[in-house]
């Protein structure tokens, strides 16, 4: 059978540019038209919010989609999708429930997120010269304790203490005993306390920025639950193409500068990188 | 055309829910606090404006308990709107005995005693798993679903409050607000309170007329000034000093 090759040169090589055109720009296209209008439900562990925040913006700014975003503890959000919630892109704390509503075929796939970082936290000035976990069993040092907070976050910290050989100690040297770690932080920039374990996120919080310090704990005594965060596609995704879209802009260079910014380690450094592999941050 | 009254208690209240009525709502919904309004510095709560109001809040009640007593209640305060508003139809209107006014409006001070037991002693538990950001409904029914028992009944507490308004007016503002019992101690040291003029002849209209069937500078009484105009012998007036 004879084909209709009548195509001339030129028209054939100006569709050719438009094709070519269109497929390089296509990102763009998709990004401020494909996208314009079209919203995303996403769920992330409470504690992201400060990096969650300004990420959403900047993705909604740059794609015109709405981002419609809840910021709570994970595993309370966990069990509600567990049970009957429901949302398109989820990032957690915890590899493990990841992998849970994966294996109960909730969630699609996950990609390593970031990073938390436990630190000892003292008020400004550091008034208790406070240099290293053993201080904090030193007499007379008030130690702020947060044994009542939502685990993982606040048990890690009485792990932490454990493991150093300074919980009983640091239980006698106890000013406050909290329930909640934000809490806690405000009583130790305000004078109540020497010295906390917290996570480096709290203090890049807009109320507690530049009024505490950090300073590090050795990596052997931190507990490895609680560090790594996910961010998956979850089998509700309405519009897929926007949830990978978002997916990739959280993941990108833009995306895990606000989580730097928030005290976390970006899944994309080279310490991320490391701590990927370190904790099993893997969706096999 | 209806002739609207005690037009500048309204615009105040509608002023104050613009400014107010958020934060109130997020107070009773969303709080993860047991007592709500007082530890916002350090609430995880994102989206709640009591962060960033709830240090001029603290610091504005002194200053019109000084000047007008209790009128925080009927000028300001949302929830007092909302009593206004379902106090319209309450079942019980002008039916409440003076015994039973006064065994219950002595409830609110164990409320407010519980109320300062918790913030200042027991350091505000948090009772409930703050959704720190979110779609409001959403949030509201993660917040119940994931809430300690405690949390469930002080906010049940809350409700019923408010819902009994139906059958009594204003039945929360009365006899269960911490807030209002607090301002209720304190009125007596106000600059400024409507009084009863000795030209007063006990009709009792006022008390018709009060939204929380009270009389000038009696117990409730919230500086309110609804029953100015409604005195037939014009024996309410605005008096200063204490």
């Amino acid at each position: 059978m004879k084909k209709d090759t009548n195509i001339d040169r030129r028209a054939f090589l100006k569709a050719s540019g438009i094709a070519v055109t269109g497929t390089l720009a296509s990102p763009l296209i998709s990004s401020a038209a494909g996208l314009k209008n079209q919203s995303l439900q996403v769920w992330s562990c409470g504690g992201l919010a400060e990096a969650m925040i300004p990420a959403n913006q900047a993705f909604e700014k740059e794609t015109g989609a709405k981002i419609a975003y809840t910021g709570a503890f994970a595993a309370a959000l966990g069990k509600s999708l567990l049970g009957s919630a429901t949302t398109e892109v989820f990032a957690p704390r915890v590899v493990d429930l990841a992998k849970k509503l994966k294996s109960e075929g909730k969630m699609l796939w996950f990609k390593p997120l970031c990073f938390t970082k436990y630190v000892l936290v003292t008020p400004k000035g550091n008034p208790a010269r406070i240099q290293g976990i053993a201080d904090l069993a030193r007499p007379g040092v008030r130690v702020v304790l947060t044994p009542g907070a939502s685990a993982p976050g606040g048990e890690a910290s009485l792990i932490i203490l454990d493991k150093a050989g300074v919980l009983e100690q640091a239980r006698k040297n106890a000013v406050f005993n909290g329930d909640c770690v934000q809490t806690a932080m405000a009583e130790l920039v305000k004078g109540t306390g020497d010295v906390a374990v917290m996570e480096l996120r709290l203090t890049r919080i807009p109320d507690f920025q530049g009024r505490a310090e950090a300073i590090d704990i050795p990596e052997e005594f931190i507990p490895g639950k609680p560090v790594p965060f996910t961010i998956g596609m979850m089998k509700w995704a309405q519009n897929r193409e926007l949830a990978e879209h978002y997916i990739e802009f959280i993941l990108s260079e833009q995306g895990q500068a606000c989580f730097e910014r928030a005290g976390f380690i970006p899944a994309l450094s080279d310490e991320g990188r490391r701590l990927t592999q370190k904790y099993g941050v893997i969706d096999a | 055309m209806p002739k609207f009254k005690n037009l500048p208690r309204r615009l105040s209240q509608i002023l104050f829910l613009v400014i107010l009525g958020e934060f109130s709502f997020y107070g009773i919904f969303r709080c993860p606090f047991a007592v709500p309004y007082t530890d916002c510095g350090a609430c995880p709560v994102v989206q709640c404006p009591g962060k960033k109001l709830w240090v001029g809040f603290w610091l504005l009640l002194p200053v019109t308990i000084l000047l007008f007593g209790r009128g925080f209640c009927s000028w300001a305060c949302p929830g007092g709107l909302f009593s206004d508003i379902v106090s319209k139809i309450s079942l019980l209107k002008g039916k409440v005995s003076r015994g039973f006014e006064k065994i219950f409006s002595l409830m609110k001070y164990p409320v407010l005693a519980a109320a300062i037991v918790y913030v200042l002693v027991l350091n505000n538990p948090r009772w409930a798993i703050p959704i720190r950001t979110g779609e409001f409904f959403n949030s509201i029914k993660l917040t119940f679903e994931h809430a300690d028992t405690l949390w469930l009944v002080r906010t049940a507490f809350i409700l019923s409050g408010f819902l009994l308004i139906i059958l009594i007016p204003h039945f929360w503002c009365r006899y269960l607000c911490p807030t209002g019992g607090m301002l209720e101690l304190l009125k007596k040291v106000s600059f400024f309170k409507y009084r009863m003029t000795e030209a007063c002849n006990q009709c009792n209209v006022c008390q018709k007329a009060c939204p929380v069937e009270t009389r000038p500078a009696e117990i409730n009484c919230t500086n309110c000034a609804d029953c100015k105009d409604a005195c037939p012998v014009d024996a309410i007036k605005l008096k200063r000093g204490l």
